[in-house]
């Protein structure tokens, strides 16, 4: 029941926002938003319960993985609706809303359904719902970057859809026309008998396309154009989110090859997408010009980092990514919703134009210092802990060198990250920019830093259980 | 040894296919390009058909209609509704087909190499034809990412998804109805959307070549 409530509130908060104008409209907006965070939070309540749970037939099930994603969807678009009205221009705030609750539906059907052919078609729906989010302001730039995201990740989850032909060819052409081939919990069952070599050819397509939409290099080149050009809560969005769901989708995946065909293949291929996409965004993260760039460019950083970690795999290494997951989901949203404030107040995005920004406005400026600190992976936040379990994880699993050369580009981009913030913290003031006022608009992306000290240092009692559990789900 | 008739039939469909791409290709006039699109279209639809009559799948005949009515009819329509205002020039200027033609045939041998493990498994009676449908996709991924303008682009990205249509049916006689149904609502939307994107284009730049968006970089 909560989960069918989790997908049908954005869907038809979405529809009606297009109709409602006026108060209505915010009502909606604001009903849809926070009834959406309530279904999730059942829905994880729910699974830590039973374990999964199912509706409609089987075609939507969570289990602690879909319940993982669902609630950190569902916290991530509650920090963007609550920061959005700082951000999003008024003149856009009708188109805005009944896309933002559709991309917020989307995303959530792909983690929310059992069906991979369902998934798929979710995830292109994620791209579909969110182009015109990135082209919002109208401008000429966004224009060229809502294009090139749509073509390159369009054509990115086509390459998926391969995959997803060649795992429904290995499993009819061993089982038969069975019922609900394409089904997931089926995959899994059958997977031991399935031939290896047509599911590792699959799962290189698959790789190839939901890696575009991760945001993996050498396919990231649609991400910092698409994450600096859209309006802050639709970064945080895309950043803390979007990029988690299609790595959700590979390692959904990952389980049923590595039961067929022994865990090797997917590995290394993780391990080698994992590390070229650390050094490419350490690379970049010594020049940025633009600030928005900067935090796109760490993403893909960490979603090299959660790669290696399914890579090295093993509990600490699994849960350990599914733990980075969340991190940066907090730490990152924050700092788009904060990257947006800043914009607002200097009116350019660009690195240079920032300075001073702990004197001109200190509560916004403190924030966003805490929250580069946190993505830098320093203690006593969240990703210190995370980093620490993949890492540890990959020198014990005999990836030493792999682990080591993760490390080292780690330093490079933590050093180009520190630079760049830097500039931007100190310096003379600008004089004529005031804060955000009230301390009461620090209030959601505090609660956010706050969650991050507390995955950082005082673990919430079953958290290690949950996260023991997710990754035993995925065949650890 | 003669062959069953669905293996003749596919094989030469998919054959027809793989030639109808190829002369997109070769061809540098846009009408043409879009009119051979069409042409290939038709020929999935029949394959689709071919499939359901020999291979019992009467769902298939509901899918090849859908083919013709969208990617025979609608889809190019709107092609042409882009279009339009565009004169007609050389789709890449400065470069032969000749070469174009080279690198596809090149495609063609490693779609073969790539699909083995799937034809030395397999025993379909459509299996040959599965190398040349994926040939398709693989030249449609070539056009995407070579093309000048976002209609080449957008060329490109329905090519390849056609190929990837043609795999589908081959490999696994159709998706489940809810797959298949998504993916061919996904397209439509994203036509649709790139139709606005290129009205925006046009409006914002005053033509549509590629080269003219060059403004995120770094």
């Amino acid at each position: 029941m909560s989960l069918v409530v989790v997908l049908a509130t954005p869907l038809v908060g979405a529809i009606l926002l297009v109709v409602a104008r006026g108060i209505a409209a915010r009502v909606l907006h604001l009903l849809a938003t926070v009834l959406t965070a309530a279904a999730a939070g059942a829905v994880a309540v729910q699974v830590s319960h039973a374990g999964s749970i199912v509706a409609l037939g089987g075609l939507f099930r969570a289990d602690g993985l879909s319940a993982w994603m669902i609630g950190l969807i569902a916290l991530v678009s509650l920090l963007a609706a609550i920061e959005a009205p700082y951000t999003v221009p008024s003149a856009a705030v009708g188109r805005f809303r009944p896309l933002f609750h559709l991309f917020v539906f989307t995303m959530l059907l792909a983690v929310a359904t059992d069906d991979v052919g369902l998934m798929w078609v979710a995830i292109e729906g994620t791209t579909l719902a969110s182009v015109f989010l990135v082209n919002l302001e109208r401008s000429r730039a966004s224009l060229e970057a809502a294009y090139k995201y749509l073509l390159i990740c369009s054509v990115g989850v086509a390459i998926a859809f391969i995959g997803t032909v060649l795992v429904y060819f290995a499993d009819i052409h061993q089982f038969g026309h069975e019922a609900h081939a394409l089904r997931w919990t089926t995959l899994v069952r059958l997977a031991p008998g399935l031939p290896p070599r047509v599911v590792e050819l699959a799962f290189v397509f698959l790789l190839v396309g939901y890696g575009t939409k991760a945001g993996l290099a050498p396919m990231h080149t649609w991400l910092p154009d698409a994450h600096s050009e859209a309006p802050a809560p639709v970064s945080a969005l895309m950043s803390g989110v979007l990029l988690s769901v299609g790595v959700y989708a590979l390692v959904r995946f990952k389980t049923v090859v590595d039961l067929s065909g022994g865990p090797e293949f997917t590995q290394r291929l993780l391990l080698a997408l994992g590390l070229t996409s650390i050094a490419t965004a350490a690379v970049f993260l010594w020049a940025p010009t633009n600030y928005k760039r900067m935090l796109a460019y760490s993403s893909i950083e960490h979603i090299g980092v959660v790669c290696l970690g399914l890579g090295f795999g093993g509990l600490a290494g699994v849960g350990g990514a599914v733990l980075h997951v969340a991190n940066h989901a907090l730490a990152k949203s924050a700092l788009f919703v904060l990257s947006g404030r800043i914009r607002a107040a200097y009116g350019s995005a660009e690195i240079s134009a920032v300075t001073g920004l702990l004197g001109t406005m200190p509560v916004t400026g403190g924030l966003f210092l805490l929250a580069m600190l946190a993505i830098m992976g320093l203690p006593p936040f969240g990703l210190f802990v995370s980093e620490v379990l993949i890492f540890s994880a990959g020198f014990q699993s005999g990836h030493g060198i792999i682990a080591a050369t993760g490390l080292l580009l780690l330093v490079g981009a933590f050093a180009g990250l520190l630079r760049n913030a830097h500039r931007m913290l100190y310096g003379t003031p600008a004089p004529a920019i005031v804060d955000v006022p009230g301390l009461r608009s620090a209030v959601p992306t505090g609660l956010a830093l706050l969650l991050l000290t507390l995955t950082g240092v005082a673990w919430p009692p079953g958290l290690a259980a949950a996260l023991d559990h997710i990754a035993r789900l995925l065949g650890q | 040894m003669t062959a069953e008739p669905i293996t003749t039939a596919t094989n030469f469909l998919a054959f027809l296919g793989l030639v109808s791409t190829l002369m997109i290709v070769w061809r540098q006039n846009w009408a043409g390009r879009r009119r051979l699109f069409v042409v290939q279209s038709l020929l999935l639809a029949a394959l689709a058909t071919t499939i359901a009559v020999y291979g019992h799948r009467a769902e298939l005949f509901l899918v090849a209609a859908i083919v013709v009515l969208l990617k025979a009819w609608l889809i190019p329509r709107i092609l042409g509704r882009m279009a339009a205002g565009t004169p007609p020039r050389p789709v890449a200027p400065g470069r032969s087909a000749g070469l174009s033609l080279l690198a596809v045939g090149s495609l063609i041998v490693a779609a073969y190499v790539i699909m083995l493990p799937v034809t030395t498994v397999s025993d379909l009676p459509t299996v040959g034809g599965i190398p040349l449908t994926f040939a398709m996709a693989l030249i449609g991924l070539f056009v995407t990412v070579t093309g000048r303008d976002v209609l080449g682009h957008i060329l490109g990205f329905l090519m390849f998804e056609n190929g990837i249509f043609g795999l589908a049916l081959l490999a696994t006689y159709g998706l489940p109805g809810i797959v298949e149904a998504g993916v061919f609502l996904d397209l439509l939307v994203i036509v649709l959307i790139m139709e606005g994107v290129v009205l925006r284009i046009r409006r914002e730049h005053d033509s549509i070549a590629v080269d003219r968006l060059r403004e995120l970089r770094g």
